[in-house]
């Protein structure tokens, strides 16, 4: 943040409540550099809470499974020669599935799908759904009017459903898969944001921004945008945390990346149906995996939002 | 009290005229040849033109898209492609078994959210709260067809408690159902646990630190009391909007969980239409959904302007 930015051509004396111009700018200098040291530490605060260790830790987890796939798994994911349906044991610490393969190294594999597309997914909503609510917020008025009921519309509706809806239509592949979901969170980002945007929009340091002459662009993301960080991170997190979630689902409802990839929704949608028989363990443990990452994820989440609205 | 009414009646028909478009949208306009789709890549050009003939998908987009609105209006579908049935014959009575399905899930977890919420509220930061929210937590971030395999691999397996195919045979009584729907219920209260008992807490802790809380407090009111009339009344409207609001993702939810107890309802009928390709069909329920939504949550409107006279009186 340079103090000395320059004037614009013709400055005005007074802004719209009737403070001197330049007392302004100096306590919108001044409020932007108490914020910057806030958010540093936020941070720390963050780093030092349980949940988000946990968290951390379990995603961590899944993150060296997902890069180390076939090194680490005790046998090839794809590999059917053992007995079907096999207990789990110390060679098979899983079990087999109902064609003998490694539940196991399955799992292990399963990892690898779902930690790439989910955070794609997320991050891509996430950065239009950001330019969007950025707009809504910062530019207003009727626009604002028009793309807030298009977004209540979205969000009228389970992303499941569209998700469906939209991946029968184009066809399922994992690009599809990526996009759909990206597509079906940018609403529900940028209703965060625009909430967001709007309660910092009338703040000094914005006022201050327009004063000196910045361009509407560079006080959206320039300075109103390392403000609002803190509510987009969260949505991030938490956004994230729902990508797991829908990507398995749609997975085990047959609408996820196609098979071969040995997805961990997939592998429940194999498996569910020997449940009854005593057959528990094919899908057990991809649903376990399932629910540890999202409860992790989401544990992360929930630290990040606890210190930040504690602030 | 009637502006505010119509006016909340005004926002939802516009928003589900929206809703329609983008469903629209989503089948029509994204490229895919709905006959090349239905029929595979194996057809030849000529049955894929006379298919989307016969359904009418080779029309300029802009007939099609008054045929849509005019289907939302008067709730028509036309027919599934799969059946060639009327979609309305296939999806209202899935809906009804549905229903009776999401109903029971929230009757199990409306009561048991709300005063674990009140309960985590008193103790607030003790360890009765954080085993509250951090359960809470966990449980609202399962995917529903992992708590449906989970608990019937423990109860319908294991300890042999419940059916695992949901399906009651033809004329079972109402009563006679219940062990059928308990666990695909409990699968789906589960997952809604979380989210109304965080926001349940939230808003009691809100309303208990709030002015007239203190107020009643300090004017004699014994804890009771105070909670009844003043904390609670205020407490619970952002739980009802939570509650309204998840009656319309109960049907997103409620898909994996038929799934997994094979139970034939709403949730299934989608899955079946996702399979065939069967857009009229998958388009009715969607939209279905959607009104649903619409409607529980004028309801709550309305619910929280009757507990809150501000709300109604200014009519936000």
């Amino acid at each position: 943040m340079e103090p000395a930015a320059p004037a614009p051509a013709s400055p005005p004396s007074t802004t719209d409540d009737g403070r001197p111009a330049v007392e302004v700018i100096v306590a919108g200098v001044q409020q932007a550099s108490e914020r910057k040291l806030a958010r540093r530490e936020n941070w720390r605060l963050i780093r030092r809470r349980p949940s988000f260790i946990i968290g951390v830790f379990i995603v961590l987890v899944w993150v060296v499974c997902a890069v180390l796939g076939s090194r680490l798994a005790p046998h090839d994911p794809l590999d059917f020669r053992a007995k079907v349906h096999l207990p789990p044991s110390a060679d098979f610490p899983f079990g087999t599935d109902k064609t003998g393969r490694d539940v196991l190294s399955r799992v292990i594999a399963g990892a690898r799908d779902v930690l790439k597309i989910a955070p794609a997914a997320a991050f891509l909503g996430g950065i239009f759904g950001v330019v969007l609510g950025m707009l809504m917020g910062y530019i207003g008025k009727r626009l604002d009017l028009v793309l807030s009921r298009i977004v209540e519309a979205f969000i009228a509706l389970p992303v499941l459903l569209l998700a469906l809806l939209a991946i029968v239509t184009l066809g399922n592949s994992a690009w599809v898969v990526l996009g759909v979901v990206a597509a079906l969170f940018t609403p529900i980002v940028a209703r965060t944001v625009r909430a967001a945007v709007m309660a910092e929009r009338d703040l000094d340091y914005v006022t201050s921004a327009k004063l000196r002459g910045e361009s509407s662009s560079f006080i959206m993301f320039r300075e109103i945008l390392p403000n609002v960080m803190g509510p987009i991170i969260v949505e991030l997190t938490v956004r994230i945390g729902y990508a797991v979630f829908t990507i398995s689902t749609l997975s085990f409802l047959g609408a996820g990346p196609p098979p071969p990839s040995p997805d961990w929704g997939a592998q429940v949608s194999e498996g569910y149906n020997s449940i009854a028989a005593g057959i528990w363990w094919t899908t057990f443990f991809p649903a376990a995996a399932i629910a540890s990452l999202v409860i992790a994820v989401n544990l992360i989440a929930d630290s990040v939002q606890s210190v930040l609205e504690a602030s | 009290m009637r502006r505010f009414l119509l006016k909340r009646l005004l926002s939802a028909i516009v928003t589900l005229w929206l809703l329609a478009t983008i469903v629209f949208l989503i089948v029509n306009v994204l490229p895919g040849d709905v006959g090349r789709q239905i029929l595979g890549p194996f057809a030849t050009q000529e049955s894929v033109a006379a298919y989307n003939e016969r359904l009418g998908t080779d029309r300029p987009l802009w007939q099609q898209y008054l045929t849509s609105m005019r289907r939302l209006f008067t709730f028509d579908f036309g027919d599934s492609y799969a059946t060639s049935s009327p979609v309305n014959d296939i999806i209202f009575p899935a809906l009804g078994r549905s229903a009776k399905l999401a109903v029971l899930a929230l009757i199990i977890t409306i009561p048991i959210s709300i005063l674990a919420g009140i309960i985590a509220a008193r103790r607030q930061d003790k360890f009765t709260d954080r085993a509250i929210v951090t359960a809470g937590l966990a449980t609202s971030s399962i995917p529903e067809f992992v708590s449906a395999a989970v608990l019937m691999s423990i109860f319908c397996v294991h300890w042999k408690i419940g059916k695992v195919f949901a399906n009651p045979p033809e004329g079972t009584s109402l009563l006679g159902q219940f062990p059928y729907l308990i666990m695909p219920a409990l699968a789906m209260a589960v997952t809604y646990f979380g989210y109304l008992a965080r926001m349940t807490r939230a808003g009691v802790i809100t309303a208990q630190n709030a002015d007239y809380a203190r107020t009643a407090t300090m004017k004699g009111l014994s804890r009771r009391a105070v909670m009844r009339r003043h904390v609670l009344r205020n407490a619970l409207a952002p739980t009802i909007t939570v509650i309204s609001v998840q009656i319309g993702y109960l049907m997103g939810g409620i898909i994996g969980v038929e799934k997994v107890f094979n139970y034939s309802g709403l949730g299934s009928t989608m899955i079946m239409a996702v399979g065939s390709k069967d857009i009229p069909v998958l388009q009715g329920a969607v939209l279905l959904v959607g009104v649903i939504y619409m409607v529980s949550t004028l309801l709550a409107d309305l619910l929280i302007a009757y507990l809150n006279p501000r709300v109604r009186l200014e009519g936000v």
